[in-house]
């Protein structure tokens, strides 16, 4: 809640005024059974016309002030809470944007889309309803049980007494109400779950013959879901009627002493209308009362979501810096040509030593004990089967994640003191899973480096063998990509991508399974185009084709180094390197022979 | 912000449109999936509901009796005001306590009515809901296979979940209280019009205020929401964008980049969201002063009339309380209809579901076998999903028990057909297909199928233990049996090898593991359920080729003794198979061993010196 005042503080002015507004508005209304009283009792009961019409008017004036009161808070309390939204979209964003990957990557994606997207929108509407309609609530009970004791004292008392007994009953019900429907909420996710999984795996079930076996297990989780849902609702459903029954009871006293205090001449008439008048509108605020409770706890729920990525550490120290340093870059408003200059002198060579590795969320090690060195401007092949950690191993180059233990040196120094800026600058990554950004064909290409001119976007994306495919689209460079934009093939996206990485001239590039939808044509092309462009490279690969040329191959097997040499050295050494080669050559020998 | 600025800011803001086409307006605000067939989806709703027509007919009494008590308790207030608190005389010549019991147990049996119709009104509805998802859930698994082809499944998961869900709410309240709705605001109508028709037409006067206001904020909140809706669309998908990017973001180092961007888009919503609540947000407040105006009316006029002696200060208060009660069933009317409209929409997509046509029954007399050798046989099968359009021609091979036959062609070719024709997923349109001797719609299709074991492309882990997955081969499997098959399927050593062994759990998917040990798994599976038929249908080619070589081993094992027939793009798999059928556009094109084949020199000989069918099946 500390965080919502945080982000809120801005907007009090707005917010207030909010309030405010909405309070006007609840006192015309307060006022309307008092108001009535008065027109009975001085009006109608001592026929004078003039106070009939003088407090009509007034309930008039009331009426067309208050609607202008409601639709000023409403103003208000919309600028105050998509204020509040915006500013606190923005700072989550920025905070996950100051991440280090491995902090970044201890959430799952899918749940930072939703703290920033679903949860803020819930606390935005929370804050909406708050300062229109739910401050209200409470304000119109306590409200109505004041001006009831202010209209005839005695029979007010009787609401006093009656509306803190149903609050506590309210809450009573809230609560355990509440956890039942977490139960609900459990047993639909498990309905769910049964029939996501009988839809991906139908071929199987019907194959196994297994279909009675799922009608079972799917009734049977329904069956569950059914019973709890009805024992939740009829609990919630039995608020309202009891709520009702307790204050028609308190209404059916107020018109009993009501009547005993007319008769003794101590009440009118318009007085005990009045109470009843207040002791009905009690019971409609009442009955929002539950509405409101679930409301807040969801928003607290959300806030708290939001909180934890708020408190959560940036990452490590050079990240920070790196940070710091992109923030004074924005207040200048410039790109640091020093950091450039720095990230061309950069060589290329990489050592890794003993170099061992696991995910932050994971206790399984990835890479252990990982040794090699490449000098600059040569080429690393990296065979090995999904899961031996090809993939995280290219990732510890550019300070994606931090190791656990060992070296990485590029240059002979190591990376921790390495800028990371300086850094990423030098590397060229181009990453297993295709991923282009909503935009023109020339923007994605110039996202590896924005001040890049036309002509070196071009020779990027004709050393990655894009650029004639390009040149055929209807809009050339400036064609649109993305949702509404046109859809490239697998392989042409990837070809895409490593342009990207190309533009940066980096002195490393990183090729994680880049070329697996080239054909063998076009992929000899683009590795022949690398050869000419001096930078070390990283390639990751299935095909032994495309590791032959390589000047070190390392085989990977469940994290370990398990062969590391040129394509002759483990023809010799490796079993497993020859049945890969074996598998993927016997056509070619056959041919041969 | 200076503090000047915070006063002035929000006025500051851009003024929002208002588009020309009021009727526009409306029509995109309104635009929601709407039924086709209403009436027919509500009769098969009504067939679910008249399982309990007893406890229907309660609830529907209840209904009658809480609306006519929700207008009898607002109608003895005014009658205790006229009659015994102001003046004297009695209502019906009842005493001051007896009026009071009578007015109790009015005020007592409103409350407990609406309980138990709502009570009973949620059992209902929750038990048809249960049966229709159980009867949907059932008939999907009755439905062929290539129906699940045909549909997204995203689309599929939606109609069984959230479609049903949305029945669910709409059963559990809104019916109900549309009926009630509808009687209660007939009831104070005419009850208003007995009293005094004068302040009936007062009250009335608000409606076209209503209505009034109302187009007047739906001709803006129309284009409002539309565009806040397509820029939180926008902003929502730039979030994804990059977050599933973070890696590049970071590996590039553009979090400057992508922050100013957002900024962008983010200042873009609050402006559209602001206006687009700022006026929606008035509905409420409409509904409220127009309560607020009847209220002022009727008091005043009232008391005008009242002091007139026209009448009596009694209805007075009976119309105070009845215009409340008259506003808000008709925004509730409003509301539930809305509501009930989408519910059925929802139903009538679930129906659809549920028309689909089911597989073909099996024939009355057809054989349950407790064995079979494997012996297969297909004489001169042909076979077209639609009418005239054959997708497998005159394909005539036999095997042996215990061969392995592999089918070999581009994708299109008719392989998949084939092994649905034998597992009578399809029946053939031509010719005879036979297992052991035996025409195979004489015998029933799960007892077939119950011969057959599968190991498909995408191999499908349920949530569950390890142990459970396997043991999905064969139910009744001992856990030394599910041990055994994960020894043959050489599963057991990275089985054991995990934390929680074969107790781990797999979460949906099978995520944690590695596609090559999932693809171990669906091994051991099939080895468990011991089939005399096995089909291997593109087992390995989503795994790389170091897991393959890893894997090959168990699938050799699996496939000792059994026919086994393989669909596959790698050919070191195909080369040792007994026969190749060499599969293109539906008919059968060549067809012999790996040798004689290359022998001969013709398709599949290009095909193993040339690109490899990898190239030529890919996609």
């Amino acid at each position: 809640m500390s965080l919502v005042f945080a982000f809120l503080k801005k907007y009090r002015i707005a917010a207030s005024l909010a309030l405010l507004m909405m309070v006007i508005e609840l006192t015309v209304e307060l006022a309307q059974p008092y108001l009535i009283s008065k027109i009975i009792d001085e009006g109608i009961a001592k026929s004078d016309l003039g106070v009939v019409w003088m407090w009509g008017i007034v309930l008039l004036i009331g009426t067309v002030f208050a609607f202008a009161a409601g639709v000023a808070s409403s103003f208000f309390a919309s600028y105050a809470s998509q204020g509040f939204a915006s500013d606190l979209r923005e700072k989550l964003y920025d905070k996950v944007q100051s991440f280090s990957y491995s902090v970044f990557s201890r959430f799952a994606t899918s749940s930072l889309i939703t703290r920033m997207t679903g949860d803020v929108t819930m606390l935005q509407d929370t804050i909406f309803m708050s300062l229109r309609f739910m401050t209200r609530v409470p304000l119109v009970v306590a409200g109505s049980v004041i001006m009831a004791m202010v209209v005839n004292f005695k029979l007010g008392l009787l609401l006093a007494l009656t509306v803190p007994l149903l609050l506590v009953f309210v809450m009573w019900i809230m609560k355990r109400a509440g956890a039942m429907f977490k139960n609900v909420q459990k047993r639909l996710d498990k309905v769910n779950g049964v029939i996501q999984e009988n839809l991906t795996g139908i071929r199987l079930i019907r194959v196994f013959v297994r279909m009675k076996h799922e009608n079972g297990r799917f009734a049977a989780s329904s069956g569950k879901l059914m019973k709890n849902t009805v024992a939740a609702l009829r609990l919630t459903e039995t608020t309202m009627p009891f709520i009702m029954l307790v204050m028609n009871a308190a209404i059916v006293a107020v018109l009993w002493f009501g009547r005993a205090d007319i008769m003794a001449g101590s009440a009118s008439v318009g007085e005990v209308v009045a109470v009843a008048n207040y002791a009905l509108r009690t019971i409609g605020a009442l009955s929002a009362f539950s509405w409101i409770a679930v409301t807040f706890s969801r928003a607290g729920a959300s806030a708290q979501r939001i909180k934890e990525v708020m408190d959560t550490e940036s990452g490590e120290a050079a990240e920070r810096e790196q940070t710091e340093a992109g923030d004074k870059a924005l207040h200048r408003g410039t790109v640091r040509p020093a950091d450039k200059s720095t990230g061309s002198a950069l060589q290329g060579s990489v050592e890794f030593q003993h170099v061992s590795f696991r995910y932050p969320t994971s206790d399984i090690k990835v890479l252990e004990d990982i040794s090699f060195t490449i000098e600059a401007g040569k080429r690393v092949a990296i065979m090995g089967a999904t899961g031996s950690g090809k993939s995280s191993l290219v990732q510890l180059i550019p300070h994606l994640y931090d190791r656990e233990g060992g070296q990485i040196y590029v240059d002979g120094r190591s990376i921790d003191e390495w800028n990371t800026e300086t850094l990423r600058r030098s590397i060229g990554y181009v990453p297993q899973e295709v991923l282009l950004f909503t935009g023109s064909i020339r923007e994605n290409i110039a996202w590896g480096r924005e001040d890049a001119s036309l002509e070196e976007i071009v020779e990027a994306a004709k050393i990655a063998q894009i650029h004639e495919t390009v040149e055929k689209l209807p809009n050339g460079y400036d064609t649109q990509l993305g949702q509404r934009g046109v859809n490239l093939s697998g392989g042409q996206k990837q070809r895409l991508s490593i342009a990207r990485a190309l533009v940066r001239r980096p002195r490393i590039l990183i090729l994680d399974d880049s070329t697996s939808a080239l054909d063998l044509a076009t992929e000899a092309r683009l590795l022949g185009a690398l050869d000419r462009i001096s930078c070390t490279t990283f390639l990751i690969t299935q095909k032994i084709s495309s590791t032959q040329a390589a000047d070190l191959i390392l085989l990977l097997d469940e994290g370990r180094l398990i062969a590391g040499g040129t394509h002759q050295e483990l023809m010799r050494t490796s079993e497993l390197y020859r049945g890969i080669y074996e598998s993927q050559f016997e056509k070619g020998e056959a041919l041969h022979a | 912000m200076p503090k000047s600025n915070a006063l002035t800011e929000p006025f500051l803001q851009p003024r929002p449109p208002v588009i020309a086409d009021p009727s526009k307006a409306q029509g995109e605000y309104k635009k929601k999936k709407r039924a086709k067939n209403v009436s027919g989806t509500l009769a098969r709703i009504w067939s679910y509901l008249a399982r309990r027509k007893l406890k229907l007919g309660l609830v529907l009494f209840m209904v009658l009796i809480s609306s006519a008590l929700s207008l009898l308790g607002p109608y003895m207030i005014g009658v205790a005001v006229d009659d015994y608190l102001g003046g004297e005389g009695g209502f019906w010549g009842m005493g001051w306590g007896r009026f009071l019991i009578v007015l109790g147990v009015v005020y007592l049996l409103a409350p407990i009515t609406s309980f138990f119709q709502s009570i009973w009104m949620i059992e209902i509805a929750q038990e048809t809901v249960y049966r229709m998802r159980v009867d949907l859930f059932s008939h999907l698994h009755k439905l062929p296979i290539p129906f699940f082809g045909k549909r997204q499944q995203g689309e599929l998961m939606s109609r069984v979940t959230n479609d049903i869900e949305n029945v669910s709410a709409t059963l559990n309240s809104s019916a109900i209280q549309i009926f009630s709705s509808v009687l209660i605001l007939i009831g104070t109508l005419s009850v208003m019009l007995t009293l005094s028709p004068l302040l009936t037409l007062l009250t009335f006067i608000v409606v076209p205020l209503m209505a009034l206001g109302m187009r007047w904020i739906t001709r803006r909140t129309g284009p409002l929401f539309k565009e806040r809706q397509s820029n939180l669309g926008d902003l929502n998908g730039y979030i994804e964008e990059t977050l599933s990017g973070q890696r590049i973001i970071k590996a590039f180092s553009q979090e400057e980049h992508v922050k100013q961007e957002f900024a962008q888009r983010n200042e873009r919503i609050r402006l559209s969201g602001f206006w687009a609540q700022t006026i929606s947000g008035m509905i409420p407040k409409l509904m409220n002063s127009l309560n607020n105006l009847s209220f002022a009316l009727v008091a005043g006029i009232g008391g005008i009339l009242a002091i007139n002696g026209q009448v009596t200060i009694g209805v007075i208060i009976v119309f105070v309380e009845y215009a409340r009660q008259f506003t808000r069933p008709l925004n509730d009317l409003a509301n539930q209809w809305n509501t009930l409209l989408s519910a059925i929409a929802g139903a009538e997509r679930v129906f659809e579901i549920m028309d689909e046509e089911v597989e073909n029954k099996d024939e009355a007399q057809a054989a349950k076998l407790d064995k079979i050798e494997g012996a297969v046989k297909f004489e001169g099968v042909s076979f077209g999903y639609e009418e005239g359009r054959s997708t497998l021609s005159d394909i005539s091979f036999e095997a042996r028990p215990g061969e392995t036959i592999a089918l070999v062609g581009p994708t299109g070719a008719g392989k998949t057909t084939l092994i649905q024709l034998l597992s009578r997923f399809y029946d053939a349109s031509g010719g005879r297909i036979t297992i052991d001797g035996r025409e195979i719609g004489t015998i029933q299709r799960e007892n077939l199928r119950s011969h057959m074991a599968f190991v498909l492309q995408d191999t499908f882990l349920f949530e569950g233990t390890i142990r459970e997955n396997i043991r999905y081969g064969r139910l009744d499997a001992t856990d030394e049996e599910v041990e055994e098959a994960a020894k043959l399927a050489n599963a057991h050593s990275f089985i054991v090898r995990l934390s929680g062994g074969y107790d781990k759990m797999l979460t949906g998917g099978g995520s944690g593991i590695s596609q090559g040990q999932k693809q171990l798994l669906a091994i051991a599976r099939a080895m468990l359920a011991d089939p005399a038929i096995l089909v291997l249908d593109e087992a390995t080619s989503s795994i790389d080729t170091v897991t393959e070589i890893k894997i090959q081993q168990g699938l050799q094992r699996l496939m000792e003794g059994r026919t086994s027939f393989v669909i596959a793009h790698r050919l070191n798999t195909i080369r040792q198979a007994d026969q190749i059928l060499v599969l293109k556009d539906g008919g059968l094109l060549e067809h012999g061993s790996h040798e004689e084949l290359l022998k001969r020199g013709g398709f599949y000989s290009g095909l193993y010196h040339g690109q490899g069918i990898e190239e030529e099946a890919g996609d």
